[in-house]
């Protein structure tokens, strides 16, 4: 099931509903069995797998919490971190990895024993195993006690709202939120409406507009000019924000309408000045999780210099890698993985620039907020792409820029992508840096609150896109 | 909860009455267009009435000259074609106007990729959305692609999705618009070596794609198909079936068997194929794009055409 779906709308209003008039006691099985048909909407058998995990899981953390013998307690962490993990290589990297040995046995005039199994992918497998993982980890450190009630684990790893694409949550954060009661309050409900208004403008109006001229040059890359090569990056790198920030929206709004909260995913991550501010505004859950349970066991930032840029290069590798079995994505996280060396690198050189420049620092601050943006843009060309040959076609076609851009299909089109732009722009610039101005979605007075509210509804629906299909971040 | 619900039932009654205010505003726009591709489908839905009728996409609207055709048999001709629309368009339409007035003549142009696997061919029924009121009968095509597409309609914005700059577009600047001749659209244009050159890539790299994957057919379109050819013959109407000139030569393929087996089980319906015909494969100078035959182009197809039917001598 997909948010922007009409069979979402009436799920929703149906759940929360329920979730309401039912007494707190039940209310865990009501969302555990709306996760469960939340989740085998897309294909049912794969629930097996998370029942799977959940059950390795929550009898890892029962007994890590009951067993005092160091070793042993490493050896449960180890199995169900193996458990996760093995599922999640098996399903995702499987085919990958025996594509890359039989190449490596055609070499030496052999064959891989190992069969290629035609497997779908789980939807959303990475995010929930993730948060599964980070489940046994807390209890192995002693940040989380082990729960004990089997359904409340269950719906911690299967909460519909973020069980396909996040937030990854961590325990201390929602497993005691599903404990407690959560009265209807007016302020959660209009506030999570709300977000879920402006994840939905994001998804409808933005990403899925902009997918249209975007898919249009990149499944047809050769043929198009740098031009429309490059119009079209700059458009992917707006539309995988919307779309995946969108989902947040949508998910962190729906928990809140039912009283819980999720952790905030994105803030806006291209106002950034750095790559490494990037990533603390871009998807949080997961570079978090990674600087947790990756980056600070191997020694974070205090130890030397190689060990430091050789722990972000794998931070970034095994990200890359996270978010798929193909060598773009590795590519993608290499890259950012050198963005982040070299930024932290030349930081000595870049800090207080204005001052060395004699320039405003706002001058500064834009260049270095372009500068940025053309950054990650190259780097998700490999993340859009294919394969690395489409990858590497896009860089060379880049070299024809200055010619006619292509405009799509429907001159109209490209316009409803400007338009969509433009808003976001302004909408976005607005909560970075005139939080405090404009509140329209808050404003005292009722006319202008509501007529802003109306004006986003009428806005999706004169604008958005109602057949855009799935959130890019399903496929991970 | 009491508060909020109160205050939630006020807020949906205040969207309903924006909602009907916007969406009275976009419905006016929309069928105040007199010219362009929109104010074309609302004559084909709400007026067509002609004697001959050419249903197709855009290949349809650019390649039959309804003047050529009207002048040989003298008969009225109106080219109900749609850019980008496929068989599931053509059976919406025909429903419609076949409800009006059946012509003597129906001309289907058709292709064989209009038969694979394509969702997007039931998404672009939207473009029928602001017809569903007036012709409640083209609700059934809409909901091809989404069966919640009734429900969705009780929004007076929503079948106008998309559609605010194109019409206003087309009625700001309609005096620079060209006037169609009758629904058909020629292209005035021959294509440079620039674009014979982009166009020679572009098939290059369709055929590789081909060759790794044979598209999967849609039995669905198949049964639309089947659906449309029945009505004409029901309505003892003359029918031709007929692929226009491409630039390269098809080749054969499951899709196009499938196609001529259906046609061979109404015998009255007469099958006419120009994919192959070396007066057009592979003459860039007759084409606009890798598609569309230009203004030339079209009309040599149409006399040759009505040469076929045995209504002009060899």
């Amino acid at each position: 099931m997909i948010f922007n779906s009409v069979v979402f709308a009436i799920f929703y209003i149906v759940v929360t509903a329920l979730y309401f008039i039912l007494n707190h006691k039940y209310r865990w099985m009501l969302l555990l069995a709306a996760s469960c048909y939340f989740y085998m909407a897309f294909v049912p058998v794969y629930i097996l797998i998370l029942g799977f995990t959940i059950v390795i899981d929550y009898y890892a953390g029962i007994y890590l919490e009951k067993t005092l013998d160091a070793k042993k307690r490493k050896q449960l962490l180890l199995c169900s971190l193996a458990a996760n993990i093995g599922v999640l290589v098996f399903f995702k990297y499987y085919n990958f990895l025996n594509t890359n040995l039989s190449i490596l046995f055609n070499n030496f005039n052999a064959q891989t024993p190992l069969p290629f199994l035609t497997i779908l992918l789980p939807i959303g497998l990475s995010f929930h195993t993730f948060q599964a993982m980070s489940y046994t980890i807390e209890v192995y450190r002693g940040n989380q006690k082990a729960e004990k009630h089997f359904g409340i684990y269950s719906l911690y790893v299967m909460f519909y709202p973020q069980l396909v694409a996040g937030p990854i949550e961590r325990p201390q954060n929602i497993l005691h939120q599903m404990h407690e009661n959560h009265p209807f309050d007016y302020g959660n409900m209009v506030d999570g409406l709300k977000q879920m208004l402006w994840g939905f403008f994001k998804k409808l109006v933005v990403a899925d507009r902009l997918s249209i001229y975007v898919s249009s040059i990149f499944d047809h890359a050769e043929v198009h000019n740098g031009s429309s090569i490059a119009i079209a990056c700059l458009f992917f790198s707006v539309q995988i924000y919307c779309d995946f920030s969108g989902y947040s929206d949508i998910a962190i709004g729906s928990a809140k309408t039912m009283g819980f909260d999720l952790m905030t995913n994105f803030r806006r991550p291209y106002f950034a000045k750095s790559i490494n501010e990037f990533w603390s505004r871009w998807h949080i859950s997961l570079s978090t999780w990674f600087r947790d349970y990756l980056y600070i066991p191997m020694g974070g930032n205090r130890v030397s210099k190689f060990k430091l840029y050789r722990n972000i290069f794998i931070v970034f590798l095994v990200s890359g890698i996270w978010h798929g079995a193909n060598y773009t994505f590795i590519v993608w996280g290499a890259l950012h993985a050198v963005f982040n060396i070299i930024g932290v690198m030349v930081t000595p050189i870049t800090k207080d620039m204005h001052l060395k420049l004699h320039v405003n620092k706002k001058i500064t601050d834009i260049v270095r907020q372009l500068f940025i943006i053309v950054l990650v843009t190259f780097a998700w060309i490999f993340f859009r792409a294919t394969s690395m040959e489409n990858a590497f076609t896009i860089i060379k076609n880049l070299k024809t820029i200055g010619e006619h851009p292509f405009l799509g299909e429907s001159i109209s089109n490209f316009g409803h992508c400007v338009l969509a732009i433009v808003l976001l722009f302004l909408i976005e610039y607005k909560k970075e840096y005139l939080s405090e101005k404009f509140n329209f979605f808050q404003h005292p007075n009722i006319f202008i609150r509501w007529g802003s509210i109306i004006s986003m509804i009428a806005a999706i629906l004169i604008f958005g896109v109602f057949n855009g299909g799935q959130f890019i971040y399903f496929q991970f | 909860m009491s508060q909020f619900l109160k205050r939630f039932l006020l807020f949906i009654l205040v969207l309903i009455v924006t909602d009907q205010i916007i969406g009275f505003c976009l419905r006016q726009l929309y069928f105040s267009q007199h010219k362009g591709q929109f104010a074309q489908t609302t004559y084909a839905i709400d007026s067509a009435n002609q004697d001959i009728l050419i249903f197709g996409s855009s290949r349809a609207v650019r390649h039959y000259s309804t003047s050529i055709l009207s002048n040989t048999y003298g008969k009225s001709c109106y080219n109900v074609g749609r850019d980008g629309q496929q068989i599931p368009y053509y059976v919406a339409v025909q429903d419609v106007i076949f409800g009006r007035k059946k012509p003597s003549m129906v001309i289907l142009d058709i292709n064989t990729w209009e038969f694979s696997i394509n969702p997007s061919r039931y998404e672009k029924l939207s473009i029928l959305l602001p017809y569903c009121h007036k012709h409640p009968e083209l609700v059934k095509y809409v909901e091809l692609d989404n069966p919640f597409e009734r429900y969705k309609l009780l929004s007076a914005i929503y079948p106008y999705n998309s559609s605010l700059f194109i019409a206003a577009n087309n009625k700001i600047f309609e005096n620079k618009i060209p006037s169609d001749d009758k629904g058909y659209d020629p292209i005035i244009r021959k294509m440079n070596q620039a674009g014979i050159t982009y166009t020679k890539k572009i098939i290059a790299q369709a055929k590789i794609d081909n060759e790794k994957k044979q598209p999967k057919i849609d039995s669905l379109s198949y049964s639309l198909y089947r659906q449309f050819l029945q009505k004409c013959v029901d309505a003892h109407i003359a029918t031709y079936v007929v692929i226009s000139p491409t630039i390269v030569p098809e080749t054969p393929n499951e899709r196009k068997d499938k196609l001529l087996s259906i046609t061979k089980e109404f015998p009255a319906v007469t099958f006419l194929d120009f994919s192959s015909s070396p007066n057009y494969n592979d003459h860039f100078e007759k084409f606009a794009d890798i598609f569309h035959l230009n203004k030339e182009g079209s009309e040599e197809f149409t006399k040759e055409l009505l040469v076929k039917i045995g209504k002009l001598p060899q």
